[in-house]
């Protein structure tokens, strides 16, 4: 382990109950890094795209990439991947905490699993082996008591469980790392679940090499000043991710009501980052070699959602499970949080879901008979923590929400699938693209369906970040505006996509100098990349993605914002506008390659190092 | 319209007169509480041969002491803010929104984070509210 990759990689297949492993050669490092692209490359060439997603042909992926267990800032994070039962394209998801780390000082930079279990099992990595065992004394039980049993022998063993929702395949389910760490979304939690996979556990004592260490250590010292002298970063320790509130609430970023009002600063001031810092913060926790420590420790002491210590909501989830659905109540959606934790579901699906049904029981499309005799009024948080268990267990009117909104509206008809917000099948995350029309075309354009962190548009829109020595930026962007928006999501993807591959967290790439980032893969891996290599590799990642897509039916008619977000807001910041989705959508194809269809063009896979996809697109 | 040379203590009651006339303001700012001090670093060749510094102070609604001062009055301030002249500039002719420029470090604040977090909203206003104020910049003249 000499540069930044641990040199082999596990293939379990669950069928046969067989443990392996492969390589990959440096050349194809260097075209994908590591990560979900890395995920992406493996997919296209092992395996059939036709496969069911719950079947036991569709692959679980999980890598890691070249930073991951270097100790630099923000680099613990790995991704996951499969197609997507939630959309039925290809899937993938990311979590920072110590999973990926741990793998890599096991021996391996990922694993690829395969086939399916006759039985519950747990996977368990120690140092260059890897077992297969029974789950008998672990399946049904929750995430948070799974992954107590798994690491009572030794608690620095790492563990990534799904909970009862994942083996229910409820299709927004999670995968959790050490109870806090989530991946959380397109559901892989249920590809696990259908593998009767419950539990992954890593141990190891290898420590990853680096290619040039003296200068390694120079760049880790400018990155630590970087991140102190970043109010960014400031604002995350103090604040978590939720200090996004109240600022967004000011700019129209932040959803009300499933998607219909515009300002709503009451509601906002009770959510929001400084108050969960004054009220129930416990304390700052973070990700495996992280000086930022984002990650919030909670504990409601009394009252009807009185909520042990635990990890507690990020900004998306004060959102969905507060402001979406009209909760006030911070200790609410703190125990909604982790009920989602312990259960195992992404908690921006789950909470848009039931903001979507809260919708359509206030329109009188779903009675309180059909809701299982629970009253869904807006901000009925005793009906929303019910409403959980059920969907977890799928359980009645839960069972209908456990198959996802678009699904759940289909059932329940008419007129029901306006009320969901949602793009490819995957509910939005909580940013409003009437605020900032760049968003709404990076969701568009998003791979995994609608997504705010397979690109870096968020920061760049919304003035996060500064990066004249990339590309061309604005000083400042007009959130509401969608002429000129397209370069700048292009832009934003090719970089931000390297977070995925290289696997550093978002948070650090918004904080970190593009040189410092640059200068630390090259010293970890010993490549020589400078920005124009590093952004190719970022083209192509999408490129390979959206090839893949293209492979599984996705065009021109599946890049589109849902109605929600095509009807104007009467009041706040986003007051009148909406994103003008074919001048985006056109602007953005003419830069990215892709025909009138929405395909990529042959060029564009040629110029990209991408023959093998050009032969599966263009037979 | 009456113009003010920035930066003068005539340009200061001016940006003081338009938030104490603000009923706006006076709701949103009810909470807030403390003085902000404002340093422009010296720009010789934007005609700033010295630091400039400024002292601002809020209460409750209430605008109080708004001074040009120097270096010692304005590390008394509860808040400081830095940045270069051409930053102030651009934030004072809302080219440049404060609060990005902060999280782009194109600003530095020392002071409570969240408590500015938390009272965005009136950042944002006293700020609207200087774009009022009929300013001739020194390097424009």
């Amino acid at each position: 382990m000499q540069n930044g990759y641990a040199g082999k990689f596990l293939q379990v297949d669950l069928t046969g109950g067989v443990c392996s492993s492969f390589t990959i050669q440096e050349e194809r490092l260097k075209k994908f890094i590591g990560g979900s692209s890395l995920a992406a490359s493996l997919y296209l060439e092992r395996f059939n795209l036709d496969a069911d997603p719950l079947s036991a042909e569709n692959p679980l992926m999980l890598m890691n990439g070249p930073l991951v267990g270097s100790g630099f800032p923000g680099s613990s994070r790995f991704a996951m991947a499969a197609k997507s039962p939630q959309t039925g394209i290809w899937g993938e998801a990311a979590c920072g905490g110590n999973f990926g780390p741990e793998l890599k000082r096991a021996g391996y930079d990922g694993i690829v699993i395969t086939g399916k279990s006759p039985h519950p099992v747990i996977l368990s990595i120690t140092n260059n082996s890897a077992e297969i065992s029974s789950a008998a004394y672990c399946w049904g039980k929750d995430i948070y008591e799974t992954t107590d049993i798994l690491k009572a022998p030794d608690k620095n063993i790492k563990v990534l469980a799904i909970g009862p929702a994942g083996e229910n395949r409820v299709i927004f389910s999670a995968i959790a790392n050490d109870k806090a760490h989530f991946i959380g979304r397109t559901g892989l939690g249920a590809v696990m679940g259908s593998k009767n996979l419950k539990a992954i556990t890593a141990r190891g004592n290898q420590a990853p090499g680096k290619a040039n260490e003296e200068k390694y250590k120079e760049i880790f010292k400018a990155a630590i000043a970087e991140i102190k002298n970043s109010a960014f970063a400031e604002s995350l320790h103090l604040m978590g991710s939720d200090a996004a509130m109240d600022l967004g609430m000011m700019t129209g970023d932040v959803p009300i009501k499933n998607w219909t009002v515009g300002e709503d600063f009451e509601l906002s001031a009770k959510l929001s980052g400084p108050t969960l810092t004054e009220t129930y913060l416990t304390k700052a926790h973070a990700c495996s070699n992280c000086p930022v420590a984002c990650k919030r420790v909670v504990a409601v002491k009394d009252g009807p959602f009185r909520t042990e210590e635990g990890p507690g909501p990020e900004y998306e989830t004060c959102c969905t499970f507060g402001t979406m659905i009209m909760n006030s109540d911070l200790a609410a959606v703190i125990k909604a949080n982790e009920l989602c934790n312990r259960y195992g579901m992404d908690t921006i699906s789950a909470g848009a879901t039931i903001a979507v049904v809260m919708e359509l029981y206030e329109k009188g499309i779903i009675s309180l008979e059909a809701a299982d005799h629970l009253d869904l009024a807006w901000g009925n948080m005793e009906a929303v923590m019910a409403l959980l268990g059920k969907i977890a267990r799928r359980e009645g009117f839960g069972d209908i929400l456990a198959r996802g909104s678009v699904s759940a509206a289909t059932h329940f008809g008419a007129g029901a699938l306006d009320s969901v917000a949602h793009v490819k099948g995957l509910d939005l995350p909580m940013h409003d693209p009437r605020g900032f029309h760049g968003m709404g075309l990076a969701y568009m354009m998003s791979n995994r369906g609608a997504c705010h962190l397979q690109h870096a548009a968020m920061g760049m829109e919304q003035g996060m970040v500064s990066w004249p020595q990339l590309f061309e930026m604005k000083e400042d962007y007009d959130g509401k505006t969608s002429q000129g928006k397209a370069q700048l999501v292009f832009d934003s993807e090719n970089y931000g996509i390297l977070g995925n591959s290289l696997s550093l967290c978002h948070y650090l790439l918004y904080c970190l100098k593009p040189e410092t980032v640059r200068d630390a893969f090259n010293a970890i891996t010993g490549f020589d990349f400078g920005f124009k290599d590093l952004l190719a590799c970022g083209a192509r990642d999408w490129t390979l993605k959206r090839g893949i897509n293209n492979l599984l039916g996705i065009t021109v008619k599946d890049d589109v914002l849902p109605k929600k977000i095509l009807t104007v807001l009467t009041e706040g910041a986003a007051e009148g506008s909406v994103p003008d989705m074919k001048l985006l959508r056109d602007e953005y194809y003419a830069i990215r390659g892709l025909t009138t269809e929405g395909v990529v063009s042959k060029e564009k896979l040629l110029e990209l190092g991408l023959p093998e996809l050009k032969e599966k697109l263009y037979p | 319209m009456a113009t003010h040379k920035a930066f003068t203590q005539e340009w200061l009651d001016a940006w003081k007169q338009k938030i104490a006339g603000s009923q706006e303001y006076k709701e949103i700012a009810k909470e807030w509480e403390g003085s902000v001090g404002l340093i422009c670093n010296a720009d010789p060749s934007k005609s700033i041969p010295n630091p400039v510094y400024l002292f601002t102070d809020y209460w409750h609604g209430d605008v109080r002491d708004f001074l040009v001062c120097d270096e010692a009055k304005v590390q008394t301030a509860k808040f400081i803010m830095t940045g270069d002249y051409a930053r102030w500039k651009q934030v004072a002719k809302k080219e440049l929104d404060a609060t990005k420029a902060l999280m782009q470090g194109k600003l530095k604040l020392k002071g409570d984070l969240t408590y500015v977090v938390r009272n965005v909203k009136t950042i944002n206003k006293v700020i609207d509210l200087l774009t009022e104020v009929q300013t001739v910049w020194p390097d424009d003249v």
